[in-house]
């Protein structure tokens, strides 16, 4: 362990796969995209693919060949790159989570990958070693997570609220050095008391069944088609010359249900692209519960394993697609400060199929703060039409352009009625109330989603007011609470006068003293 | 109801943001020019030329005589014991309420022509957001800085 080591030799092959993945992906994408009508001469495609390949193995070499990790008492030291060098110390009591994950690339060698979330980050939060033996990686994670004694914790709010040393203008290295150290080395602490072993406090499982309801229900079939339809719409291009005249010929003279009929098995090949994405994502569901550690493992082919301080919790989503409402069942999602990840929007997934009535037990045991069914307050009936007009007006341009270009394209009058249907049922998910110390909104885009924010965590309120809202004095709110490296902000729109009032007086630090009074003596004006 | 917040900003303010938006304005005639180029190789009628014209110069001069006049008159500030309060916007009317608890961060910042005019903006951050009070007078901004700060010190973490 006293001396600098490299990777195993497979990370070569690794850093080579990933790198030619995201170059093909960019030439995929330019190729579908781009304009493409002039076709570049097969030489020029063979070197220009032979010069990548080149580029690709040479870069793997070398991030394997410059790319040294040294394991220290208390921290990691790294050392890489060949033309621009790069040295690394990541201190013990800096690290934020330490996760081991199995990609399926790693797997083929029986390695793993080691990624490391550092706390504050910067520019690069995160860092990962790509191919390491589970023992190596395993003797990392508990090298960096143990041998501290413990000290006071840093607790999310003194994150938020951070001591405020506004003269000396180096009050983060302080804070780095005080704060963030007493922190980690607590985190440190629990971590290095858990032994792999030993049985967690809780443990929900996705189940098999449950897992196929999910893949059969989950939505993203909209993002899969556009790209199936993107990839056969440029496929003219590699085809001979007369069966694509053939087929065009064809379809101008075929009816509607033969263009439907494309449509709907574009849909179908999305909707099981989808539903094996989703099967080898979530396969294996397992969330556990140790302290305050929230321990979440998944996937089939690529395995991950995530860490999540439940102190770290800022906000709880609950998610309920239409196809899921059917059913009752929902996705649970929560918001935290570092550990969520850029495919889930920044959220972690805490649960990603159960039952409505199943998340306020789930939640009791992983957060229980959070575990409440609230009751919603609905929104005035003014907000019905503001709901159903701002989707109607689009959807009218739209179907009116249609109607007037597109051969049967009458049969887009039926965009409005299904934009007013769906403002309608936007206007009868919408709601908000207070919960003792948290606010909860509900609201719809398409899929109707629920928030839990506690009040300590909201950073601010804000309440928005255009000029037309101003006709019915409605407001619409937006409070912000901080997630994984941005703030996100929450809204309601069109909620009414009175709702605004009675959030800002729960949310209002002043209100709570100052404006008692006021509230009291303006009682009798303001009934 | 809450009062609504009282602390105007300082009146040069106004003076600045017409000159920056006179300044900024000068980038809409992009429009006629690019219209006027396109002119000089299609065979377009020359009228929609001056109908832009007009449209940009009409746009500006309201921008830059009436809205940021009333962008001035709507903004106000309230620094309370225990939280800060922003109202502004000409059509859609924010008012923001951020807890001295949740400050992270307050600073004062200038760019060349508010320095010219001895003006400063005071930003102030959480956690997740950042806000700005644009243009308050130097002395009045490192005031509003300092007792922002003092307050944010002093806020009761239990509360």
């Amino acid at each position: 362990m006293n001396e600098w080591k490299r990777q195993h030799p497979a990370a070569i092959f690794i850093s080579f796969l990933n790198n030619l993945k995201q170059m093909i992906i960019t030439l995929i994408a330019v190729f579908i995209f781009g304009q493409s009508s002039q076709a570049a001469s097969p030489v020029f495609y063979s070197i220009l693919f032979s010069g990548i390949l080149l580029f690709s193995i040479s870069q793997g070499f070398i991030s394997w060949w410059k790319f040294y990790y040294h394991l220290k008492e208390d921290e990691l030291l790294i050392k890489q790159g060949l033309i621009f060098r790069k040295n690394r110390y990541i201190r013990k009591d800096r690290i934020q989570s330490i996760d081991i994950n199995a990609k399926l690339v790693q797997r083929l060698f029986g390695l793993v990958e080691v990624r490391i979330e550092t706390a504050g980050g910067g520019s690069e939060p995160e860092f990962r070693i790509i191919a390491l033996k589970r023992e190596e990686a395993e003797e990392i994670k508990r090298q960096l997570l143990t041998k501290y004694e413990k000290k006071s914790p840093l607790s999310l709010e003194q994150i938020e609220s951070e001591t405020f040393i506004e003269e000396n203008p180096f009050w983060f290295l302080q804070r780095d050095e005080k704060d963030l150290s007493h922190e980690r080395e607590e985190k440190a602490e629990t971590n290095a008391s858990i032994d792999e072993d030993e049985t967690p406090e809780f443990k929900w499982e996705l189940g098999s069944r449950r897992l196929l309801i999910a893949a059969l229900t989950s939505s993203g079939v909209g993002i899969a088609a556009t790209f199936i339809a993107a990839v056969v719409s440029q496929a003219p291009q590699f085809l001979p010359e007369w069966l694509i005249d053939h087929v065009i010929g064809w379809f101008i003279h075929s009816s509607i249900l033969l263009i439907g009929g494309t449509l709907v098995s574009i849909l179908f090949a999305a909707w099981l692209f989808t539903l094996v994405g989703t099967i080898l994502k979530y396969g294996f569901f397992t969330l556990k519960k140790r302290k305050d550690d929230i321990h979440i493992s998944r996937g089939v082919l690529e395995q991950r394993q995530l860490t999540l301080n439940a102190t770290r919790i800022t906000a709880v989503r609950i998610v309920q697609s239409p196809i899921r409402q059917l059913f009752d069942y929902v996705s649970i999602y929560v918001e935290s400060a570092g550990g969520g990840t850029k495919e889930e929007d920044l959220s972690t997934i805490l649960t990603p199929l159960c039952k409505r009535n199943e998340v306020e037990g789930i939640v009791a045991e992983i957060i229980p703060e959070f575990a409440f069914t609230p009751q919603y307050e609905g929104l005035p009936k003014e907000s019905l039409r503001r709901y159903m007009i701002k989707l109607i007006v689009p959807s009218l341009l739209v179907a009116g352009v249609v109607t007037y270009f597109v051969p049967y394209g009458w049969i887009s009058v039926f965009l409005p009625v299904i934009a007013a249907l769906l403002g309608y049922v936007q206007y009868r998910s919408a709601g908000i109330t207070q919960y003792n110390d948290f606010l909860c909104i509900r609201s719809r885009a398409i899929a109707k989603s629920e928030v839990y924010l506690p009040r300590r965590r909201i950073q601010d309120m804000e309440s928005s007011q255009n000029i037309l809202q101003k006709f019915d004095d409605l407001y619409t709110i937006h409070v912000a609470v901080l997630t994984t490296m941005v703030g996100k902000t929450f809204s309601l729109r069109h909620i009414s006068k009175q709702q605004m009032k009675q959030n800002e007086l729960w949310y209002s630090y002043e209100a709570t003293k100052a404006f008692q009074e006021e509230k009291t003596s303006n009682g009798d004006e303001e009934a | 109801m809450r009062p609504l917040p009282d602390q105007p900003l300082a009146e040069k303010t106004l003076k600045v943001w017409k000159i920056v938006t006179s300044l900024s304005s000068l980038v809409n005639l992009l429009f006629p020019l690019a219209y006027w180029g396109v002119m000089q190789i299609f065979n377009l009628p020359a009228w929609p030329l001056y109908l832009i014209i007009a449209l940009v110069v009409i746009g500006s001069l309201l921008n830059v005589f009436l809205i940021q006049k009333l962008q001035w008159n709507r903004w106000r500030y309230k620094i309370y014991a225990n939280e800060i309060e922003l109202m502004h916007g000409v059509f859609v009317v924010r008012r923001v309420i951020i807890p001295m608890i949740r400050v992270q961060h307050v600073d004062t910042k200038q760019g060349p022509i508010l320095r010219h005019y001895n003006l400063a903006t005071v930003t102030v951050s959480t956690a997740a957001t950042t806000h700005e009070i644009p243009g308050l007078t130097m002395e009045n901004a490192e005031k509003l800085r300092d007792h922002i700060a003092q307050l944010a010190r002093e806020a009761d973490p239990d509360e």
